[in-house]
């Protein structure tokens, strides 16, 4: 066994709080998993030997907050090296938003725990057995919560940090939900996010994973849409030596909409990986994922993406497309989009393409005066730009855009 | 100004341009009329260097400059812009980030100034109430879901923000309403100054009475056939085509 999850394991033992009960059925389960390496698929191209490697201390809590995204006006709840920050997180909420602390025990947060998120991540069963940290979050039904709520995520070096957020929305209510993590230092952490969105309900939901640099983040965000919800969620990543997020999408009822945009953007030795999975359980849901990434240098970015529809999930419109830009010969991009399909009635497509410069556009933009190669940056940014211009909050696109426009002249420097 | 002579074009093969002669004079403004697939478009492309249009023969000058041998962006910084007769839609690049590229590139080659970003926005602004689209299309991709009109006002707005020598239009006014129209029509008009010149392809007579050209050409089968002044549109508009020799050679060859 790996030392540093015999060190995980210890210190969950000792862990005793009002969601033991759960934390134990996943301890166990941890425990009779192999740690993953080369030959297990999820892990394929991934490897976390780093972790092992890693000199990982003591929670400091003396990391700098997460950058502030410019009038974006949020409900923060910050963490610094996995621990809540009270007095940088704002106290006021509007009615009918309630948040607590992962450490005061809610019976229907002890109920939501793991329901939403597959026992099969394995660095999910680690979150569930150490996660202390964290926060509940809970939206009354028939509300709009019109401030978007913020959780902040920043390292020290050597850090090591597990949190968890677990969330509910009411029926025919309105969340956004902006997850950020930061940082470019040698550490360690894992944020997993739970969300319940009920009948009618709506989340907008953003995972910021900007993590770079020596950070080792593996984490997930999981979604159980119930009837006529809609999900709307992007996710920008860039990488790092190891950048994982696992994120599922559970059609749990009929006529329930979930969009998933994805932008990786990565440069060096960065790794990014993604897997996703859309399961349609009950018919008439719709799905669309797009995923657009663009790799430089030496990067690996891994995208398995997989939908699953379920038999009698029927009148299902699914589309998946990924398309990838390679700036570099040593760049490397490992897709695998995968449909499975158990009903008969359902329209779905799936694609992964190496993009290509699109010369109609090309030509029109060289008509007006631009140099090809400036036509090509400006079409090659585009290429992720245009899913930011779908994103609906326009202070985090435009907080977004030139962080991303400066990364990636960056990566066109080479 | 622009002056082609004998100018010869080829699309995939096919020879679609067989000898065209024009000549430009500064501050004129020219029609040219004729069927469909006559080669309008093909010409246009031709002047702006589009990839498969090649031109086998002939010349085509800007003000002397040999435009021919020009890479694309450069005929554009000479002075020659084309308003497409199917403008292309470019999710992700905004309009203004768009524009404000094409400005700083074509100033460049100039050798002017370059605009500092309040005087261009301000530009661009004015570009856009004169043709009557809303600021936000300036945020928006490049013509990305824009409604056939506002694409074709989009162009003229391009136009009048970099101020080309030579303006090709190429059926700017097909898919406007009356309104639009009047509005193309007056956004091509205020940039007549006596020095710039407008070639405007167009299939109907109405758009030429807003912008009264000073000649009337025929093109049919890659060559200018007929030309005159604008009563020659209006002989047009009433007799269509069916007298063109040419015609009746197509409708022969379809029956061997
Ligand atoms: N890429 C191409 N491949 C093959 N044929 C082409 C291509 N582009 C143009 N052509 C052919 O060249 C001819 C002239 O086309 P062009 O578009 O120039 O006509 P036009 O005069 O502009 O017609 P319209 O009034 O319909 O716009 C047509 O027969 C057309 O089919
Ligand atoms: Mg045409």
């Amino acid at each position: 066994m790996s030392s540093w999850l015999a060190q995980a394991i210890d210190s969950a033992e000792k862990i005793e709080d009002w969601l033991s009960p759960k934390r134990a059925i996943s301890l166990a389960k941890l425990k009779e998993t192999p740690w993953p390496g080369r030959k297990t698929e999820a892990w394929k191209y991934t490897p976390i030997n780093a972790i092992e490697r890693a000199q990982l201390s003591e929670k400091t809590g003396t990391a700098a907050k997460a950058s502030e995204i410019d009038n974006l006006n949020s409900i923060d709840l910050v963490f610094v090296d996995g621990l809540f920050s009270e007095e940088a997180s704002t106290s006021e909420l509007p009615e009918g938003l309630t948040i607590s602390s992962l450490q005061h025990a809610q019976s229907w947060a002890l109920e939501s725990f793991n329901q939403t998120k597959p026992s099969k991540h394995f660095f999910g069963l680690v979150n569930d057995v150490l996660a202390t940290q964290g926060c509940i979050i809970d939206v009354a039904a028939n509300t709009t919560i019109e401030q978007p709520i913020r959780i902040t995520n920043s390292f020290s070096e050597g850090a090591q940090a597990h949190t968890r957020a677990i969330v509910r929305i009411g029926e025919s209510s309105k969340l956004t939900v902006i997850e950020q993590l930061e940082g470019d230092l040698a550490s360690l952490n894992t944020f997993f996010a739970e969300y319940q969105i009920s009948e009618k309900a709506h989340l907008e939901h953003y995972r910021l994973a900007l993590q770079s640099g020596k950070a080792l983040s593996v984490g997930g965000c999981h979604f159980n849409l119930n009837q006529a919800s809609t999900l709307d969620s992007s996710l920008i990543g860039y990488g790092s030596q190891l950048s994982r997020v696992d994120m599922d999408v559970i059609h749990s009822a009929e006529h329930s909409n979930a969009k998933l945009n994805v932008i990786y953007l990565l440069d060096g030795k960065e790794l990014f990986d993604l897997h996703s999975a859309i399961e349609h359980t009950k018919p008439n849901g719709v799905s669309e994922q797009n995923v657009r990434c663009i790799a430089a240098d030496r990067a690996n970015a891994i995208f398995n993406g997989r939908i699953h529809i379920h038999r009698d999930a029927q009148k299902i419109l699914a589309q998946m497309n990924n398309r990838n830009l390679l700036m570099s010969p040593n760049a490397q991009i490992n897709t695998k989009p995968e449909l499975e399909i158990y009903a008969d009635d359902v329209r779905c497509a799936h694609g992964a393409t190496i993009a290509e410069i699109d010369e109609e556009a090309m030509f029109y933009l060289q008509s007006r005066g631009v140099s090809r190669s400036e036509a090509q940056i400006m079409l090659s940014f585009a290429f992720i730009n245009e899913l930011v211009d779908q994103m609906k909050n326009d202070a985090v696109a435009q907080w977004l855009r030139p962080m991303l426009r400066e990364r990636f002249a960056q990566m066109e420097i080479r | 100004m622009l002056k082609i002579n004998d100018l010869h074009a080829r699309v995939a093969q096919n020879d679609i341009i067989k000898g065209l002669n024009l000549e430009i004079n500064a501050g004129e403004v020219h029609a040219i009329m004729g069927p469909n697939g006559a080669g309008k478009s093909t010409l246009s492309y031709s002047l702006a260097g589009r990839d498969n249009y090649e031109v086998t023969s002939g010349t085509a000058t800007l003000d002397g400059k040999d435009l021919l041998d020009l890479e694309v962006e450069e005929r554009a910084a000479a002075g020659l812009f084309l308003a497409f007769q199917y403008p292309v839609e470019i999710a992700g690049v905004s309009n203004m980030e768009f524009m404000k590229a094409a400005v700083d590139a074509q100033r460049a080659a100039r050798d002017q100034e370059a605009l500092s970003s309040s005087e261009f926005l301000k530009r661009a602004k004015a570009a856009c109430k004169q043709v009557n689209l809303p600021l936000n299309f300036l945020k928006r991709g490049v013509n990305e879901g824009f409604s056939g009109g506002e694409k074709k006002r989009n162009e003229i707005m391009q136009m009048i923000l970099l101020e080309p020598k030579i303006s090709i239009l190429d059926e700017s006014d097909s898919g406007l309403d009356i309104d639009a129209l009047k509005i193309v029509a007056e956004g091509i008009n205020s940039q007549r100054d006596g020095e710039r010149s407008f070639l405007v392809i167009t299939h109907y007579q109405r758009l030429l009475d807003y912008i009264k050209p000073d000649f009337v050409h025929v093109l049919a089968e890659g060559k200018i056939v007929k030309s005159g002044g604008p009563e020659l549109a209006l002989e047009l508009e009433s007799q269509g085509y069916a007298w063109l020799e040419s015609y009746d050679r197509t409708a022969q060859d379809g029956e061997q």
